[in-house]
């Protein structure tokens, strides 16, 4: 059945067969066996199968709401994305400025920022006696707040493109940086003005990495939880939220099985399409070297430049309000009708003591949150090492079958991937001794793409005659990894092991489902005090966590800047 | 340095572990409020001293969510608490046909006998009235002038108030369940959807409990509040303040107990008999109005001289019988669900 088809590996054929299947069992292990749980639940019921529930969902005029809204946000939220992304795009194919590099990097951080605190930031800074309304009040002498944006589809929506807009820059600014600018000058030649050079050569050409971009932001936004948990209430729920209210609010298993399973063929589905948009798209791009630049400083103020800067000055409101106002809420507290810095919450954060609003000591969750990001960490890396290596190495029969069984888990949302460990693991017959476990399973699942990711390309680009002179040496197929391969793949490893680390530190959604008082992780933490309206201290517990997912993100820009660039990027 | 982190975290927890062993635990769930502002804390300190034990408060969550919790656990054969604080009056009957409370009489709990008569709703006295208040509309009268006030539950839907109510979701909060229950006493079933559909656009927000939206209209994101009659007090006493005021709308106000209970299958019976009865004695009820923000249950403790002047003990208070309630809840929450999140 496994054939090498380049020849050049003499591999044994029982360590290829184990290489292949290894990864497969352990994941049917930790993944595929907790779905099949979470359908029992759903469909199942007293040993015969059952569509009741599926049924009562759609039947109940609240759920078929909850879908369409869930919808409709992420519709609405994509297209603000690329209202806000697109000319981004556009500033970093025209225009030349000062740590222009530096900004450009930063739009993977919304890959590893924990949206939890994002949400915690969108309160303090958009919240209706928030620092901006405040701010605009005492400016222009208000009576009443003049934004009014937080509980409403608004705040949602804002968040979200917040969010998703920096992954449609990045998308769209890899492609338009190399377009042809042949077409648009004969356009221009022909007599076509600025506008209609846009829409009616460059637009166009863009067109696809658009598409892709917005399909992305679509599937994100259609499964994002924290965000809509936090700034929704309880008039605006998603098919997530309601999940979740489903299975830990109301202990309704049944009903939340039901819905996790609707929401996991849809989002199969939808993960379906926008691999095959991008298989579509991407045998399209064109190597031409890189645009010209304008100076964006420099040289006189254009009209042009002056709407850039505005809009500038505008995204700047959009992105750092919230980040600043975590900060300043983390160093500051009310004591007697006054505003002073305080250290006070980094204390409440680190302390020992029992802490009724989490049921358990905040220290506890910053420790479950390291101890479980190295243990996710180390599992991620496991699991994902060797299917790299048999994605980068092995053409064999069923090999879509295999590739299509190890990505699935890119298609299942986070609080359903909680559920089904929830059905799996933490009741009878394989019940874990420790939640800690599941919880940690869970971020391995989720972290182990990445490291894929990161491997890949790094198996990709490396001599293969390496390897087979180290063969012809006369050493094994192990000895020449761990010997050769293995230091040489070593830095897209520790990009992808750092990747899974901050992807476990900031992962809220499914951990949420699993974590029983004394073994929540910050993001939780931040949830519960945030519901409590307790601002300071989930200010200073993100601060923390953007300190340490901000590490490891100048890590993976550090090592993994060409891997994670462009076009082929995906969740 | 991975292995070096890792062995510091190790070591970390375990340490940590390790000291909290010692004293004999008792469990107590009860909502994010009592925990945060209420009585908890005095509770705790007092109870451990001249005790080998040590009380832990669990909330996480808004009386309704926790009592969810309480059910699912206790179903799952895991019970994860000891006591329950906080069963409000509308989920008496939910509470009771669960079996999730042992059942007492005076002889486990001899400060029974000082409770108020009106508030032993439950015969099998399994669930035990500790405090009680009234719902109401809290205002903020820096915004909202004496003449500008809904007076009614009719005014209350007119377009000046848009975006100006903050309001608590009946599915996990008991005080939303309370205001859900006095919509339906004043309009009638079905009458009360037509009531919340014309309510909606003038609630700014539905948050999952009461902690949260009393914050969030201390926090001055919006000027009129459901929550309890005798929070002015609060205001007067603890801030210095009469700027938050209580408004009742058609002159009522709708009656609302908490009750506490012992949860089945604890092994400490002895111990939370104890804790019980404590909570009833004069020395925790005396705090319960400066505290809890509400009337002590046991009719024998005074009432601080401003919290008497300041709580509003309304004329004509109004209640949904709790048999009624129970027949009914599960269908009401729905309906409500479809006009307040799907409407």
């Amino acid at each position: 059945m496994v054939q090498d088809s380049s020849g050049w590996l003499k591999t044994n054929r029982a360590g290829r067969i184990a290489l292949i299947c290894l990864p497969l069992v352990f994941l049917a292990l930790i993944f595929y066996y907790p779905l099949l749980r979470l359908f029992q639940e759903g469909v199942v019921e007293e040993g015969r199968l059952t569509f009741r529930y599926i049924q009562e969902v759609f039947a109940e005029p609240y759920f078929r709401h909850v879908i369409l809204f869930t919808a409709e946000q992420a519709l609405l939220s994509t297209l603000l994305a690329i209202t806000i992304g697109l000319p981004w795009a556009y500033i970093f194919t025209r225009y030349g400025f000062p740590f222009k590099d530096t900004l450009r990097s930063l739009t993977i951080v919304p890959f590893v920022l924990p949206s939890i605190t994002v949400a915690v930031g969108f309160i303090l800074f958009f919240g209706n006696n928030g620092h901006l309304n405040r701010l605009l009040m005492s400016l222009f002498g208000l009576e009443g707040p003049p934004l009014r944006l937080l509980y409403s589809l608004k705040g949602i929506v804002l968040a979200h493109a917040f969010y998703n807009a920096p992954i449609i820059t990045r998308m769209v600014h890899a492609k338009w940086e190399r377009l042809d600018p042949a077409y648009e000058e004969s356009a221009q030649t022909l007599g076509a003005g600025r506008v209609r050079r846009f829409i009616g050569v460059t637009l166009p050409m863009l067109l696809p990495s658009v598409m892709t971009g917005a399909a992305l932001a679509f599937i994100f936004c259609f499964l994002s939880f924290p965000i809509v948990l936090a700034l929704g209430g309880a008039r605006f729920s998603t098919l997530e939220v309601e999940i979740y209210t489903q299975f830990i609010v109301l202990y309704q298993h049944k009903t939340g099985a039901a819905l996790a399973i609707i929401e996991i063929v849809l989002s199969l589905l939808f993960t379906y399409g926008y691999i095959r948009l991008e298989g579509r798209f991407t045998q399209e791009l064109e190597a031409a070297p890189i645009r010209p630049t304008i100076p964006l400083l420099r040289r006189r103020l254009t009209l042009g430049k002056g709407t850039v800067w505005l809009f500038v000055a505008a995204s700047g409101v959009l992105f750092l309000g919230p980040m600043v106002s975590i900060i300043v809420d983390s160093f500051t507290r009310e004591w007697a009708g006054r505003t002073v810095l305080t250290l006070h919450w980094y204390s409440y954060i680190f302390q020992p003591q029992h802490e009724a609003l989490i049921g358990a000591a905040p220290l506890r969750s910053v420790l479950n949150s390291f101890q479980v990001g190295l243990a996710a960490m180390g599992v991620a890396s496991l699991v994902g090492l060797p299917i790299a290596f048999v994605i980068a190495r092995y053409r064999f029969r069923g090999r879509r079958g295999f590739d299509t069984l190890v990505m699935a888990s890119l298609g299942i949302s986070s609080v359903a991937l909680g559920a089904a460990l929830l059905a799996a693991f933490l009741r009878p017959p394989l019940q874990l001794s420790s939640g800690l476990v599941a919880i940690v399973l869970a971020h391995s699942i989720l972290a182990y793409p990445f490291v894929i990711r990161a491997v890949v390309p790094a198996l990709e680009s490396l001599d293969r005659r390496v390897v087979e002179a180290a063969r012809s040496l006369g050493a094994t197929r192990l000895q020449a990894f761990r010997d050769i391969e293995l230091p040489l793949i070593r830095r897209g490893l520790l990009v992808g092991a750092v990747f899974a680390f901050a992807i476990s530190l900031g992962e809220m959604s499914a951990t949420i489902m699993l974590a029983r008082p004394e073994l929540k992780t910050m993001p939780v933490v931040v949830n519960d005090l945030r519901a409590a309206r307790s601002f300071g201290g989930a200010s200073a517990m993100s601060c923390l966590l953007i300190l340490v997912t901000g590490g490891a993100f100048i890590i993976i820009e550090r090592f993994g800047e060409r891997l994670f660039g462009g076009e082929r990027w995906s969740r | 340095m991975w292995r070096r982190l890792l062995a510091i975290a190790v070591i970390g927890t375990a340490v940590y572990g390790l000291t909290g062993i010692g004293a004999e635990k008792l469990v107590v769930y009860t909502y994010s409020s009592f925990a945060s502002w209420g009585a908890a804390p005095y509770i705790e300190e007092a109870f451990e001293q001249d005790r080998q034990v040590d009380v832990e408060f669990v909330a996480t969550g808004d009386a309704r969510m926790m009592l969810a919790k309480l059910i699912a656990e206790q179903e799952a054969g895991k019970p994860g608490a000891d006591v329950f604080i906080g069963v409000e009056a509308g989920d008496l009957s939910t509470a009771l046909d669960h079996d999730v409370f042992v059942p007492l009489t005076e002889d486990d709990i001899p400060n029974l006998a000082s409770v108020r008569q009106d508030l032993l709703i439950d015969v099998t006295n399994s669930l035990i009235p500790y405090e009680h208040s009234y719902i109401a509309l809290v205002y903020d009268s820096e915004v909202l002038a004496v003449e500008d006030l809904p007076r009614t539950f009719e005014a209350l839907l007119e377009p000046t108030y848009e975006n100006m109510i903050i309001l608590e979701d009946p599915r996990t909060s008991s005080v939303g369940l309370a205001f859900l229950l006095w919509t339906i006493h004043q309009y009638g079933d079905p009458e009360y959807l037509e009531y919340w559909r014309k309510l909606l656009p003038n609630v700014l927000t539905v948050t999952s409990g009461w902690s949260e939206a009393y914050d969030l209209f201390l926090a001055g994101e919006a000027p009129i509040v459901v929550s309890f009659s005798t929070d002015t007090a609060y205001s007067v006493i603890e801030e210095g303040s009469n700027r938050y005021k209580i408004l009742l709308p058609n002159s009522q106000a709708y009656r609302s107990v908490y009750f506490m209970g012992i949860v089945e299958g604890t092994q400490q019976l002895q111990l939370t008999k104890e804790f019980l009865n404590f909570v009833l004695s004069p020395q925790v009820q005396e705090r319960i109005p400066s505290t809890e923000w509400m009337f002590p249950a046991n009719r024998e403790t005074l009432l601080p001289v401003l919290f008497y002047q300041n709580a509003v003990f309304p004329p004509d208070p109004v209640m949904v019988a709790p048999e009624e309630v129970g027949k009914n809840l599960d269908r009401w929450l729905r309906e409500w669900s479809r006009i307040v999140v799907g409407g």
